[in-house]
């Protein structure tokens, strides 16, 4: 799947060194707290979405507020989330795409 | 003598260099404080301890600034930043939710407010010291008589206004997140020296410090106009004009002697370490309270 971190897949941060399964792909971490808010974001915006598959993932923002945008084929979904400091997401809301992200 | 900002581990004073390699060792171990402080502070990018010291040099360097400034131009940035804390913002204009929020787990950071004051009393020497800290008891748990009930009592009320009798609040338990910050918040005034507590926990009333936007802060705690009007209830009103009279004072004064008393103790490295933690743990804490609001909304 692409995206557009090459570190931590939550926060882009190289520090640390944990790997976790998710979604079929072993990915690098930070920390296990990213771990947990990775695993609520993708089951998340699974359910949300409902696709058989996800191409690609792009995430910005910071610990007040992120955006991610996914991909698959030609659908693409926004969502705006937050997390608690354990990680469970406080805030999670489907948001407008760019227009230039198209349907 | 310098501390690591994410455990308060100790080093001998000025050496940043094995700060700088306690630091890389424990993210490298993937520790989510220090990694997290790094992130937040320093660097996203991973970067070796000899590349590190400098940044941490810089980060504490106080310049021809005194602790307190310094303490302030941190605690802005954290909290009245660019993006404010996400409670803040939700404070400009509160829900019932947002209000209830603050009074289930507010309870408890007051009720250690008083423990970590205690200690600061029973260490000090100082007779400024002591009559600061009775004062600030008082207003914030004590209270001075029926005319002037405390903040602690004042937050009661604002949660019986909002239709929760207290003994629902005083039974139930604080979130995982706020019982976590209260313990590290006692276990930092058992064993740190008093002026570092004291800059640690005073410091977190300028949260409600309304001249903080005359240095810096992009916005106040809350909107000032919900103090009228029918926003909120009055007795919100009641216990968020207290702390919004109250705090200038408070945190200036507490500053003050920080800025004094470190310099006389020299323990300048100490509380800026213990402060920077202490704003980690509020900022958990704060995130704990709009927890508890998401509990209370439709």
């Amino acid at each position: 799947m692409k995206r557009n971190y090459d570190g931590c897949a939550i926060c882009n941060s190289t520090w640390g060194n944990v790997w976790a399964e998710i979604g079929e792909e072993r990915l690098f971490f930070c920390c296990d707290l990213c771990v947990v808010q990775y695993r609520e974001l993708w089951e998340r915006v699974n359910r949300e979405v409902g696709w058989d598959r996800v191409d690609s993932i792009d995430i910005a923002g910071d610990r007040r507020g992120r955006t991610c945008e996914v991909a698959s084929g030609d659908r693409r979904a926004r969502f705006v989330f937050a997390f608690n400091s354990v990680g469970k997401l406080l805030r999670f809301q489907r948001a407008e795409l760019p227009s230039s992200a198209g349907g | 003598m310098t501390k690591c900002p994410a455990c308060l581990i100790g080093f001998a004073r000025g050496d940043y260099s094995t700060l700088a390699q306690h630091l890389t060792e424990r993210a490298g171990e993937s520790d989510p404080d220090h990694v997290r402080w790094l992130n937040q502070n320093l660097t996203r990018r991973k970067t070796e301890a000899g590349a590190l010291t400098p940044a941490l040099v810089a980060f504490f360097d106080l310049g021809q600034a005194s602790l307190s400034t310094w303490v302030k131009k941190r605690f802005i940035a954290k909290f009245f930043g660019k993006a404010p804390h996400p409670f803040v913002v939700a404070l400009q204009h509160p829900t019932r939710a947002t209000l209830l929020g603050y009074v289930f787990e507010h309870q408890y950071f007051l009720r250690q407010w008083v423990r970590s004051c205690g200690f600061i009393l029973a260490r000090t020497d100082r007779p400024e010291v002591v009559h600061y800290e009775l004062d600030n008891l008082n207003t914030e748990y004590g209270g001075s008589g029926p005319d002037r009930p405390s903040h602690y009592e004042l937050l009661l009320r604002m949660g019986e206004s909002l239709g929760v009798d207290r003994s629902t609040v005083l039974s139930t338990p604080p979130l995982p997140t706020t019982q976590r910050a209260i313990e590290q918040w006692n276990e930092m005034a058992t064993r740190e020296h008093w002026v570092a507590v004291l800059t640690a926990m005073h410091s977190l009333e300028l949260i409600a410090n309304r001249n903080l936007v005359d240095e810096g802060a992009s916005i106040r705690y809350f909107d000032p106009g919900i103090l009228s009007g029918s926003e909120i209830t009055p007795a919100a009103q009641g216990f968020l004009r207290e702390g919004y009279e109250a705090d200038v004072g408070h945190s200036d004064e507490a500053l003050a002697l920080a800025n004094r008393y470190a310099g006389e103790h020299d323990v300048v490295e100490e509380a800026q370490a213990v402060f920077l933690r202490s704003i980690d743990l509020f900022d958990d804490y704060l995130i704990a309270r709009l927890e508890r609001a998401s509990e209370f909304e439709a």
